[in-house]
């Protein structure tokens, strides 16, 4: 554990979809401010996992608790990002960033101030008054993001978030979460089928495997932060992905060849 | 506010742009039916027949109310015809978007309800309007209840449709913002079937017309059905032909507003996806 107070504890989670056993004895510790990346293959149920831990999804067995409290619901203090982005077409970029702080029934004063703040951190400075039809992938994100950021979440739960966003918009987002993140740390969870993605934004990469899937391994990426594009070409950063690449490449064969059989 | 990008045209100078075409095309139509009705008549029918000389001659007079005694004034009938069917837009709009909403997010309603109102919309409902005559007596309330119901079916069924297709990733953000159940149903689930309100808006302002025009030939209430009526049978044709066009005015004006108020307050709409 790399940092102080652990804020996300999941103690032996399983989820089953009927007879469809997702994944099983799932045991994970997130720290106050930390990132953990969870990287698996498709089907794994990373996102199931996620909203788990939202509340959004009841797990069949075991417990998660945040900050000692067992998650029944979405809790407070936890806002997620989803991969489709999530925003509502009738809400401008102002009313949709705004939509959390006014189901909150937050002051008016409060939301008068959080609300442009927020749009500006996320660079949507004069799209206040912009539809979501109006903006490209990248930016429907960042107004996603802060939309999430708006209600000054200690968790964010981060659902394949740039999964549909084109490369350089993707690697442009990636740099500036993180540039978020450093001057307001928090406990993150970040989904991605990316490998690249997930080194470079965790403390930690969780790899799923198997089916039901289970943690297979959980690796310390020990890059230094705040991180930068240098990060990118260091042999460190280098090594992790390949690390992870392997681990789950191998079951990708597998799965592969299995189905070859089947066949 | 940012501008909606929009793709340029290139006007061409030998050419006239492609809205004004289509306007001309449009306004030289309806001068051909308009010649063509004015010729056929003098052709083939008895003078009292209306055609659209006399109709422009009638015209002033009629708007004056300067109608012959005894026939019912335009103005008078206009305002009861409009009345009624505003008063049965608001009933019927108001009251199908809240039942389609409650079907569409309540299973139990939806069991309970929908196989009637289905059934309803596809029946004619004039043929209700004698049964409410034993009902409500030969009464403005036939005519309201006809209306109301003309505008409730439709706009209900589309509302429902609606609000069964709301993306359901739409209600996984509002949860994950702690929404409670009326947030849901009006927050997220009524806007995002505002389309469907407004495709069956469309079908209920027909179907209002319809409803109260009828309802006033049959019940012989005060408006515009009467007017037509009572017009005809006294050979004041062109005074008849007056109302009709009212009608038909009445029925583009309304559908026309609900089209720029859609443009003015809901810019997002079909435009996105």
């Amino acid at each position: 554990m790399s940092t102080e107070g652990v804020r996300i504890r999941i103690a032996g989670v399983g989820k089953e979809f009927g007879a469809l056993r997702v994944f099983q004895n799932i045991d994970l510790e997130i720290g106050e401010r930390e990132i953990v990346s969870i990287v698996g293959p498709s089907g794994c149920g990373k996102t199931t996992l996620l909203r788990c831990i939202d509340g959004l999804v009841k797990p069949t067995e075991g417990e998660i608790r945040i900050d000692g409290t067992a998650v029944t619901g979405p809790p407070r203090g936890v806002a997620v990002v989803f991969q489709h982005f999530g925003l509502f077409p009738w809400k401008t970029v102002y009313e949709n960033v705004a939509y959390g702080l006014r189901l909150a029934k937050a002051p008016k004063e409060h939301i008068r101030e959080s609300v442009p703040r927020h749009i500006e951190l996320v660079g949507l400075k004069g799209f206040e008054k912009a539809y979501p039809y109006q903006l490209s992938g990248g930016m429907q994100q960042r107004t996603g993001l802060a939309r999430a950021l708006a209600t000054d979440p200690h968790v964010l739960l981060m659902d394949e978030p740039f999964a549909s966003i084109d490369a350089q918009t993707r690697e442009i987002l990636q740099f500036e979460l993180l540039r978020i993140w450093e001057s307001r740390p928090m406990s993150m969870v970040f989904v991605t089928h990316s490998i690249e993605e997930a080194v470079l934004m965790g403390d930690r990469v969780v790899v799923l495997r198997g089916r039901p899937s289970s943690v297979h391994e959980v690796i310390e990426t020990g890059l230094p932060r705040p991180r930068t594009r240098d990060v990118l070409s260091s042999p460190r950063f280098n090594e992790v992905r390949d690390h992870v690449w392997s681990r789950l490449m191998h079951e990708a064969e597998q799965a592969e060849r299995e189905l070859q059989e089947v066949r | 506010m940012t501008s909606v990008p929009h793709a340029v045209a290139y006007p061409r100078p030998w050419r006239l742009g492609a809205g004004t075409q289509r306007t001309l095309i449009r306004i030289g139509t309806g001068v051909l039916l308009l010649v063509l009705w004015e010729v056929l008549v003098r052709w083939l029918a008895p003078p009292f027949v209306a055609r659209p000389v006399t109709v422009a001659r009638a015209l002033p007079h009629v708007l004056a109310n300067h109608v012959p005694a005894g026939t019912p004034t335009f103005w008078g009938s206009v305002e009861a015809t409009v009345i009624a069917v505003f008063e049965g837009l608001a009933i019927g709009v108001t009251g199908g978007a809240l039942v389609g909403l409650t079907m569409g997010r309540l299973r139990t309603a939806d069991r309970l309800l929908r196989f009637y109102v289905s059934a309803f919309f596809a029946m004619p409902i004039i043929a209700l309007v004698p049964v409410m005559t034993l009902w409500f007596g030969y009464s403005n309330t036939v005519r309201l209840a006809i209306v109301s119901l003309g505008a409730f079916l439709p706009v209900c069924l589309n509302v429902y449709d609606g609000t069964r297709s709301v993306p359901s990733s739409f209600v996984e953000v509002a949860q994950s913002y702690h929404a409670r159940w009326w947030n849901v149903w009006f927050g997220i689930a009524l806007p995002s079937s505002l389309p469907y309100l407004l495709a069956g808006f469309r079908l209920a302002v027909g179907r209002v017309l319809v409803g109260a025009v009828v309802a006033e030939y049959i019940v012989n209430l005060k408006g515009l059905g009467s007017m037509i009526v009572f017009d005809s049978r006294t050979f004041h044709q062109p005074q008849m032909m007056v109302a009709v066009l009212v009608l038909a005015v009445l029925g583009v004006a309304i559908n026309g507003v609900a089209d720029l108020a859609t443009r003015r307050f809901l810019p997002w709409y079909r435009r996105s996806e």
